[in-house]
């Protein structure tokens, strides 16, 4: 176990070395750095003016230099400062971090809270009407445009209704625990939403699987009532699965959050790695994009150990 | 008729019978049907009507429903009807394609890792990792620049305005293969301890020819399945792409790129954002009912997706 | 370090930061207002962006101004030097060349937040700080060609400059506070990570406007409230506050929800939302739509051979109808361009040659260019050619999109094939038409200062080349030895009645050649709330927050409701 968690870390260390060295390169490849804009957007500035602030921001190297020098950097703890903001990066990207996680981790709980007796209350009566409604309604959460439901909800919370405020993290001046979670209420139905529905159909489909098994039979057989077979016996082995999958998918909790974020105007990381990207704030981009990365690797080597807990047949190797 | 034959033809019916009984997979299947039929007639629909989908009508714009034009006009006069034919066959095309090319790439990654084991499993499998969580904005950007002449695509290609569309196809598939890749491993995984399996490898068969003559047909229901479960996804992924400004571009209409480009309009003419949104929804529940009925009917013991 | 921040954006997030009483009690007299854009840095000498001088005009003031009407007024100097008054004049410089000597004067009275006077130091020191090649001031010209500031006493300066120009009233440096920011520019390469405008925006004595910066939330919005030490008229809310909401239906929804009180007009609603709403809602705003400064065109590129041809430009220019499109789009607000010079630019000349929609005289000159129309709709020249040209635009526009459409749509019906193609705006400004890539036509929008010259753009030695280093903006490859020499009379040219001369050649010249197609100038959208008052929109690039003390509620209860 030990050794394998070993292998796995250092494997996971060798793909972010990769991936910062892809990143970095994806990024130095996109045509037009901030520079080149800056002018075109400014007729007063110079060819010399350009080439002073490309040596300023260290634009002026070639590729892998830089990408040298902010890896020893790094290697030693330093991030550098993001360019767009002059600021530290894990200075900037902390709050950013920590609203997207609350963002996410609550939508997340919820989903799950709402996906599970759900699904397992479809699963009891399998082909159903019951089961087809839960199937509507789960098929139909993973059917629309994110950025679609999004201005829906606003529109109908926000602007008729007038319910919901209609984006933003706060309102100034408040900004007490109540006021956060009033504005967080839309983002929070938005991401539930879409997360619930695929979580049910898993939830649903693994609880038909484990219902056929034998063991259940079993238990049938000696008497346990059907609603008893469901709680004790079925739902605890389909949950194994279940969180393989929902493991997997908080892999993608930062591009996930990025649409609800933009639409919501909440100043999230999603929002952030993208503006990031766009304006070729390397340290800032590289940092996020690293820590997107970091964040899926463990959700996979998380979604690995609970499958090999499911299937004793697979080990660990 | 040899008993294997018989036995296949039970297995058909029983799949098929199966798959009916599942009424909503059944409803989206001719509902997609429907769906293709629509979009393939596109260019039939716009002449039969007498517009031209290319020109604007600046003396019409944003008028509603009338008998020239059932669902109304467009903001540059356009028949918004015609439009969203033409749009569902880009939106269409481009989810197929990219779920093909997708399907494509992940079965091979995915049985090279399972069946090989070892070091070029590891290796493919933390590629995969690598590519779940590569930054598809970036690479979006840097492939929306790329001199494609240079690339040594013919100047006619590279000129035309579906070059966008292509682009997409190509980007979707080259990061969409990810979860075939693991599914077909799990599978090939389990497929390779089957005894049949380990007959013809002891009867000397090459390893090429158990991985694709013996394994592959025997995994191929859930692939399927798989693959018609992301045309939907890939549908809303074209949709999310043009909202951020990077997807398939005007004046090549996609219900995307409708949907989004009629968001500043979005209470103004919300005619114009209701109908590709309704259009997507249909088509990507209806993919989806149709994946679940097919894994009902052909691998009724898998995990979905 | 990461630890520590994490347990201050929790108390943070957890709303346990004690909230100021001062924030609460003046819940009521305080304008939400929203912006599409967030700004990166509060350094008025780093980076230009929109939303950062749209804030920064209400907490820092600059010591000239263009005003609502178009005219250059002094807001922190006591009066504009000209050489009429004397204040400004030609002399030699040491080495021959020919200079002026500007002498300025600081209104008295004029002081930073926390009570200290505003002098020649601090003039000196912005100086500095533009002079110096690291400290990352993007334009360092007004910097570099001062030459010196001479210190009379506190309040009054000579400034020094190498040429006689006639904008040598722009040139004077927006003074930054010493006595703040010494410390941080002491190595000038940290200035920008160290500058206190970052480091420690809520300290007063960073700001000399009505306002001052209480609270940066990044991403999210940025709080003023009242600078105690403000010296000027005093404003009417005591707390303004302004939001980041990128999507633009989004920003929609929140000013109708009342997330925010009022969309800036600069940066803001898109006029087409904005025309949306008034149709909708007519008694809840007043709606100002100005057309200003922002010139959208299509450059043709010159060296493309069809495009050489001044026969096809001219066609391509009487076969589309701008004012349909106008009319179609904007409801003819956005006035159909003749020139690149705004017709509400004193210099503006309307005795220039126009195009009209003419699709019967765009035929003929498309014939008289050997591009015959053929029995499939499309032109041909002799070898059988078709008619082929490309229109490359950013995509992040709808509206712009739109116009590219008309504008393949009309084209095609006087048989010329356009192909659309739509970039990210970075790719686009970063390289197609920076690089002079695009091989036909390209469509964007300049934005400029009143009167200023069109060198960049116009003059040969601006297109962008390697040798110059791809500077210049003059991306049609414009080369014309008239127009070269107008330009550079009319930047030393100082007596008004002989500049009107020049500046009319200059636009008959532009309209005579077509190296560029002119559109229109678009307006901004501004949705005012009823109650609010006092907002001057300006059209240029001066935002009309820099006369904030001017804005105010009619009544706190119209305001309440």
């Amino acid at each position: 176990m030990t050794a394998f968690l070993v292998r796995r870390a250092i494997q996971a260390a060798v793909v972010l070395l990769v991936m910062s060295f892809v990143i970095y390169g994806l990024i130095g490849l996109m045509p037009g750095d901030p520079i080149d804009i800056m002018i075109a957007s400014d007729p007063k500035l110079t060819p010399a003016d350009a080439a002073r602030l490309k040596a300023l921001y260290g634009l002026d190297l070639p590729i892998w230099e830089r990408y040298v020098n902010w890896l020893s950097s790094a290697v030693g703890g330093d991030f550098g400062y993001s360019r767009t903001h002059n600021r530290p990066v894990l200075e900037i990207m902390g709050p950013h971090l920590l609203r997207t996680l609350i963002l996410m981790g609550i939508s997340f709980a919820l989903s799950v809270a709402i996906a599970i007796p759900l699904g397992v209350w479809a699963a009891a009566r399998p082909y159903s009407f019951r089961d087809y409604s839960v199937n509507l309604f789960s098929f139909a959460g993973r059917s629309v445009p994110p950025f679609w439901l999004a201005l829906l909800l606003i529109f109908v919370f926000a602007v008729w209704l007038g319910w919901f405020p209609a984006g933003g993290m706060e309102t100034v001046g408040d900004g007490s625990l109540a006021d956060r979670g009033w504005y967080m209420v839309l983002p929070i139905v938005t991401l539930t939403l879409l997360n619930i529905s695929g979580f049910t159909r898993y939830v649903r489909a693994e609880t038909i699987t484990t219902m056929r098994q034998d063991y259940i039979r079993t238990a049938r057989a000696k008497g346990v009532s059907s609603r008893g077979v469901l709680t004790r016996h079925a739902l605890r082995n389909a949950l194994i699965p279940v969180v393989t999958i929902i493991a997997l998918d908080f892999g993608t909790v930062f591009s996930g959050a990025l649409i609800t974020e933009t639409v919501f105007a909440y100043p999230g990381m999603g929002k952030l790695i993208f503006d990031a990207v766009m304006t070729n704030d390397y340290n800032l981009a590289l940092i996020g994009l690293l820590f997107a990365t970091l964040v899926t690797l463990v959700a996979n080597l998380g979604a690995d150990l609970a499958y090999v807990g499911l299937d004793p047949r697979i080990k660990l190797q | 008729m040899s008993v294997a034959a018989a036995g296949r033809n039970e297995m058909r019916r029983l799949r098929v019978r199966r798959f009916m009984r599942h009424r909503l997979a059944v409803a989206s299947g001719i509902v997609l049907l429907i769906l293709v039929a629509a979009a393939l007639a596109a260019p039939l629909v716009e002449r039969l009507m007498g517009v031209d989908i290319r020109d604007v009508d600046l003396g019409h714009i944003l008028k509603g429903p009338s008998l020239a034009h059932p669902l109304g006009t467009d903001e540059l006069g356009r028949d918004m009807l015609v439009k969203l034919l033409y749009g569902g066959r880009i939106s269409l095309l481009v989810a197929l394609a990219a779920a093909l090319v997708s399907a494509v790439i992940g079965t091979l990654i995915g049985l090279f890792a399972g069946y090989y084991r070892g070091r070029l499993d590891a290796f493919l499998m933390r590629f995969t990792d690598g590519v779940i969580s590569l930054p598809i904005l970036p690479l979006l950007i840097v492939l929306a620049a790329i001199d494609l002449r240079k690339v040594g695509l013919p100047q006619s290609l590279v000129q035309s305005e579906d070059i966008s569309l292509y682009r997409i196809i190509f980007i979707i598939g080259l990061v969409g293969w990810t979860g075939v890749a693991r599914l077909v491993r799990g599978a090939t995984l389990s497929m390779k301890e089957r005894e049949f399996v380990r007959a013809a490898q002891a009867l000397g068969a090459r390893n090429r020819r158990v991985m694709f003559v013996h394994i592959l047909p025997n995994i191929v229901s859930p692939i399927i399945v798989a693959t018609t479960l992301s045309v939907g996804g890939i549908i809303l992924f074209e949709s999310t792409l043009s909202f951020l400004g990077l997807g398939i571009q005007p004046p090549i209409p996609s219900w995307g790129n409708m949907l989004s480009n009629s968001q500043e309009q979005m209470t103004t003419a919300p005619q114009l954002m209701i109908w590709p949104g309704v259009m997507i929804f249909i088509t990507v529940i209806a993919f989806n009912f149709l994946g679940d009925g097919l894994q009902d009917a052909l691998d009724p013991r898998a995990i979905s997706d | 370090m990461t630890l520590r921040l994490t347990l201050v954006s929790i108390a943070l997030f957890l709303g346990l930061a004690p909230v100021t009483d001062q924030a609460a009690a003046d819940s009521h007299r305080s304008l939400t207002i929203g912006i599409t854009q967030f700004p990166a840095t509060m350094n008025p000498m780093i980076e230009s962006m929109l939303a950062k001088s749209y804030i920064l005009a209400m907490v820092f003031r600059p010591v000239v101004t263009y005003d609502q009407r178009w005219k250059l007024v002094c807001m922190l100097c006591v009066r504009l030097p000209s050489v009429k008054n004397g204040d400004a004049e030609v002399v030699e410089l040491p080495g021959g060349k020919k200079g002026m000597r500007i002498t300025w004067q600081i209104r008295e009275g004029v002081r930073w937040g926390d009570g200290a006077p505003v002098t020649v130091k601090d003039v000196q020191f912005a100086w500095k700080i533009g002079r110096h090649p690291k400290s990352g001031v993007a334009n360092r010209e007004p910097y570099v060609r001062t030459v010196a500031i001479e210190r009379v006493d506190d309040r009054t300066f000579v400034q020094v400059i190498d040429k006689v120009r006639f904008d040598y009233q722009l040139l004077v440096p927006d003074p930054m506070p010493a006595h703040m920011e010494e410390k941080a520019f002491r190595e000038p390469a940290e200035y920008k990570h160290r500058t206190l405008y970052d480091r420690d925006f809520a300290h007063p004595g960073l700001y000399n406007g009505p306002y001052r910066v209480a609270n940066i939330v990044s991403g999210s919005h940025v709080e003023l409230v009242r600078n105690q030490n403000w010296w000027g008229r005093e404003p009417y809310f005591n707390r303004i506050i302004v939001r980041a909401i990128g999507n633009s239906a989004a920003l929609e929804a929140n000013l109708q929800a009342g997330g925010i009180d009022y969309a800036a007009g600069e940066l803001g609603l898109t006029p087409r939302q904005a025309l949306g709403l008034k149709a909708r809602t007519r008694d809840k705003y007043t709606f100002i739509f100005k057309a200003g400064l922002i010139y959208e065109h299509a450059d043709f590129n010159l060296d493309n051979p069809i495009l050489k041809d001044r026969r096809v430009r001219r066609a391509m220019a009487y076969g589309l109808d701008r004012k349909q499109m106008s009319q179609a789009l904007f409801r003819n607000l956005q006035p159909v361009a003749d020139t690149a010079v705004s017709p509400l630019d004193p210099y503006a000349e309307k005795d220039v040659r126009r195009y009209p929609y003419d699709p019967r005289k765009a035929a003929a000159l498309l014939d008289a260019a050997g591009w015959k129309l053929g029995d499939d709709g499309w032109r041909r020249d002799a070898k059988g050619n078709r008619l082929t040209l490309s229109l490359m635009t950013t995509a992040d526009n709808r509206t712009r999109s739109l116009v590219s459409e008309i504008m393949q749509a009309y084209w095609r019906r006087i048989g010329i094939d356009v192909r659309l193609k739509l970039q990210p705006p970075r790719i686009f400004f970063g390289r197609t038409v920076t690089r002079r890539i695009y091989p036909g036509l390209a469509m964007y929008a300049w934005i400029s200062a009143p009167g200023s010259t069109p060198r960049s753009s116009l003059h040969s030695s601006m297109v962008p080349n390697p040798a110059n280093g791809w500077g210049g903006q003059n991306y049609p490859g414009f080369r014309n030895k008239e127009v070269d020499g107008l330009i550079e009379s009319i930047e030393t040219e100082l007596i008004p009645a002989k500049r009107r001369v020049l500046w009319k050649r200059l636009q008959q010249i532009y309209a005579d050649e077509l190296p560029v197609l002119p559109l229109y100038f678009r307006a901004n959208a501004y949705v005012i709330p009823r109650w609010l008052k006092g907002i001057r929109p300006t059209g240029h690039l001066a935002p009309s927050t820099l006369w904030i003390e001017e804005w105010h509620a009619v009544d706190d209860q119209a305001k309440a409701n």
